[in-house]
């Protein structure tokens, strides 16, 4: 039995890629089984999702805490997200990333795979700038990489079940098969994986137990973040409409009044630039790509 | 037959389209949505003849369902968690007027704090309420339960509202193979309705209407009658729909390597699946256990269970959701049912899954080697460590 589990981020298409992927294993002839866990469904949220492939009936129904494959659809989540956690020894990591495989060493001796599938996904139309929907290519890339499903199984899966630009996905997929690098690294001395940021546990926090929510200043939910407002303080007449209309209080204003953005609480939702009067606040594609 | 990968949610809008269901009525609910989202799509096709009835609250979609089967009509309706308290109500409505309905329940934890993940605190907590519930294990387990339920709530010897109740995410979101079966093949297994006892346009009749005291008990003995023959009735549906489809589920409780068993544990729905790995993990070792999965939990099938009791000196049942100051749910009604057994094993209740934690092979494990250890019986809270830290999942 294969286990891979998926990293994306609301929107990227994370869970379909998992069911793309069980349809594709499926038409393969094989036993699939794939799910996810949802949470604050958000556009740019982190999201996981995974999937087991088999050659007979699978008997587990219970979370994938050690894959044999990881699809990272998102470069960003490497960072954020603990995307490398329990990826076995000799597994393999494939990410959506420009860099070469070796920019993204394991804890543990793995195969790393890279191809750009934003790029691919975009040069064939699919998805838009500031949210490509990546997951086509990248399972082509997966087809490429491991032994788990056939390009074939995925391009029919992809004609059957992707209702929207079936060809292009098609050809997204066609060309994440031939583009991807692979590398085998040796893994990281001490074998720590790179973890992401973590918020405190909430009972600890309450030992009555959770009886109150908690709040975005614990919570940093910045790692939603795919676009982040940019102000220009000439232009800004410090009506303060931003820090009035921020769903999360990730608008300070400093001491001359002008409005300064706390970037560990924006989730990059925008409505500050859409509200601006003067038009100070313009929505960038974070880390500039 | 066709071979398809479907969610467990897809499952249930399949097997209500294949059932030919005549009036669908819900209200959408997270993780419930897409059973009725693709009901919709099947209706709006054409693909499905059937009067969709958008409602404003799911206390109305069961009273839509409820006049709807009481005039005749094949009738489903699907819900979870908040939307299934909210119907509280006209579940005994459904149940007392005798109306054949069918509902899919995706089991959700009850808030608060909010949550939407697998428990079984909603449908436990609907259990008094006169509707035999199916929890499946899978999603194939699904589509034919569905299919099994209308022939099991229109028997004229039942007519009786069903439950089907599917773990949420576990299957509601999770996609597998699910064999199909062809129009033809359903339309032999599950005839129309035979509608009888309903309202009839232009005849006035009354249905549910007040009784007093010498006339009431006499109607709830009549439904405590039609529940008490589920069991027989299903069975005889249950040979029919393997004859056809090559599936069935073994009655009220199936049984997996009880023989010679020291410890059996009992299941319910997809907790029962990765039981069943472990339980031939520990047998390899030599450790004599067994599994036991509750399929039918309504009515509660206590002869099985004191059949099994019979056999085996320890039992330990497994619960998503608890009754305050007993034990869980379903270990409090093992209890009772071994209560009049000849022979009473010991009885050890574990909470597990609450919430949607997960129910790994690891506390699976645990739970038999509980079992098998000297511990005393009673209640244990499992899997209860507070995480170190939170991922930033979403």
């Amino acid at each position: 039995m294969i286990e891979i589990r998926f990293h994306g981020r609301g929107g990227q298409g994370a869970v379909i890629a998992a069911e793309l992927l069980a349809q594709a294993a499926n038409l393969d002839g094989k036993i699939p089984q794939s799910f996810a866990f949802y949470g604050a469904e958000r556009r740019g949220a982190p999201v996981v999702s995974y999937a087991r492939i088999d050659d007979r009936p699978i008997r587990l129904r219970t979370a994938i805490t050690a894959p044999d494959i990881v699809v990272v659809l998102d470069p960003g989540l490497v960072e954020v997200a603990p995307v490398m956690d329990g990826l076995k020894p000799g597994g393999t990591l494939l990410v959506n990333s420009p860099l070469p495989p070796e920019r993204f060493p394991t804890p543990k001796p793995a195969f790393v795979a890279t191809l750009d599938a934003t790029q691919i996904a975009l040069s064939h139309g699919v998805g838009s700038r500031t949210m490509p929907i990546v997951n086509t290519t990248m399972l082509g890339a997966l087809s490429r990489v491991s032994s788990v499903v056939s390009l074939s199984a995925v391009q029919h899966a992809i004609d059957e079940h992707v209702p929207a630009r079936p060809a292009e996905n098609g050809l997204a997929a066609i060309e994440g098969f031939h583009t991807v690098r692979v590398a085998e690294l040796p893994g990281l001395p001490g074998g720590k994986a790179p973890s992401g940021p973590v918020a405190p546990a909430l009972s600890s926090e309450v030992p009555e137990g959770p009886i109150a929510s908690m709040a975005s200043d614990v919570l940093h939910t910045s790692s939603w973040r795919t676009l982040q407002p940019v102000i220009t303080r000439e232009k800004c007449t410090r009506c303060n409409f931003c820090w009035k209309f921020c769903p999360d209080n990730a608008i300070d204003l400093d001491s001359e009044g002008f409005p300064v953005v706390r970037n560990e609480h924006c989730k990059g939702c925008g409505l500050c630039a859409v509200e601006c009067p003067p038009v100070a606040i313009e929505m960038v594609v974070e880390g500039g790509a | 037959m066709t071979r398809l990968v479907l969610s467990g949610n897809y499952a249930q809008s399949y097997a209500a389209r294949l059932a030919r269901v005549q009036v669908i009525s819900a209200y959408p609910i997270t993780p419930q949505t897409t059973i009725v989202e693709q009901l919709a799509k099947f209706v709006s096709s054409g693909e499905l003849p059937a009067q969709f009835i958008k409602v404003e609250s799911e206390h109305s979609a069961l009273q839509v369902c409820v006049s709807a089967a009481a005039l005749g009509a094949r009738t489903y309706t699907a819900t979870s968690s908040q939307g299934l308290l909210l119907m509280h109500e006209l579940l005994h409505w459904a149940s007392g007027m005798r109306t054949p309905i069918v509902m899919g329940v995706v089991s959700r934890s009850v808030g608060p704090p909010w949550s939407l993940d697998a428990d079984h605190t909603d449908t436990m907590s609907q259990r008094d309420t006169g509707w035999v519930q199916i929890y499946p294990e899978s999603n194939q387990e699904v589509l034919d339960s569905v299919l099994e339920a209308f022939r099991l709530a229109e028997d004229l010897a039942i007519r009786l509202p069903v439950m089907v109740a599917e773990d949420a995410f576990y299957l509601s979101h999770t996609v597998e193979p699910v064999e199909v079966p062809s129009q033809a093949q359903v339309d032999a297994f599950l005839p129309p309705r035979v509608p009888k006892g309903t309202l009839v346009p232009g005849k006035a009749t009354r249905l549910g209407s007040y009784v007093g005291p010498a006339d009431y008990v006499r109607f709830r003995r009549e439904q405590a009658r039609a529940m008490e023959r589920v069991p027989e009735t299903l069975a005889a549906i249950e040979e029919d729909y393997g004859r056809r489809m090559g599936r069935t589920y073994g009655g009220l409780v199936q049984e997996y390597r009880t023989e010679g068993a020291d410890a059996v544990l009992l299941t319910m729905g997809t907790a029962s699946t990765t039981a069943r790995a472990v339980v031939d993990e520990l047998r390899s070792e030599g450790k004599r256990v067994g599994l036991a999965r509750i399929r039918v939990f309504r009515p509660f099938p206590a002869k099985e269970v004191r059949d099994l009791a019979s056999r085996v000196d320890r039992l330990g049942v497994m619960d998503r959701s608890w009754t305050f100051g007993q034990m869980g749910s379903a270990a409090t009604e093992v209890a009772a049912a071994i209560q009049s057994s000849p022979r009473r094993p010991r009885l050890s209740s574990f909470l597990a899954g609450v919430g949607g934690r997960d129910v790994g092979t690891a506390l699976l494990r645990e739970m038999f080697r509980d079992l098998l250890s000297k511990e005393p019986s009673g209640l244990r809270w499992l899997d209860m460590d507070p995480p170190k830290e939170v991922p930033l999942h979403g």
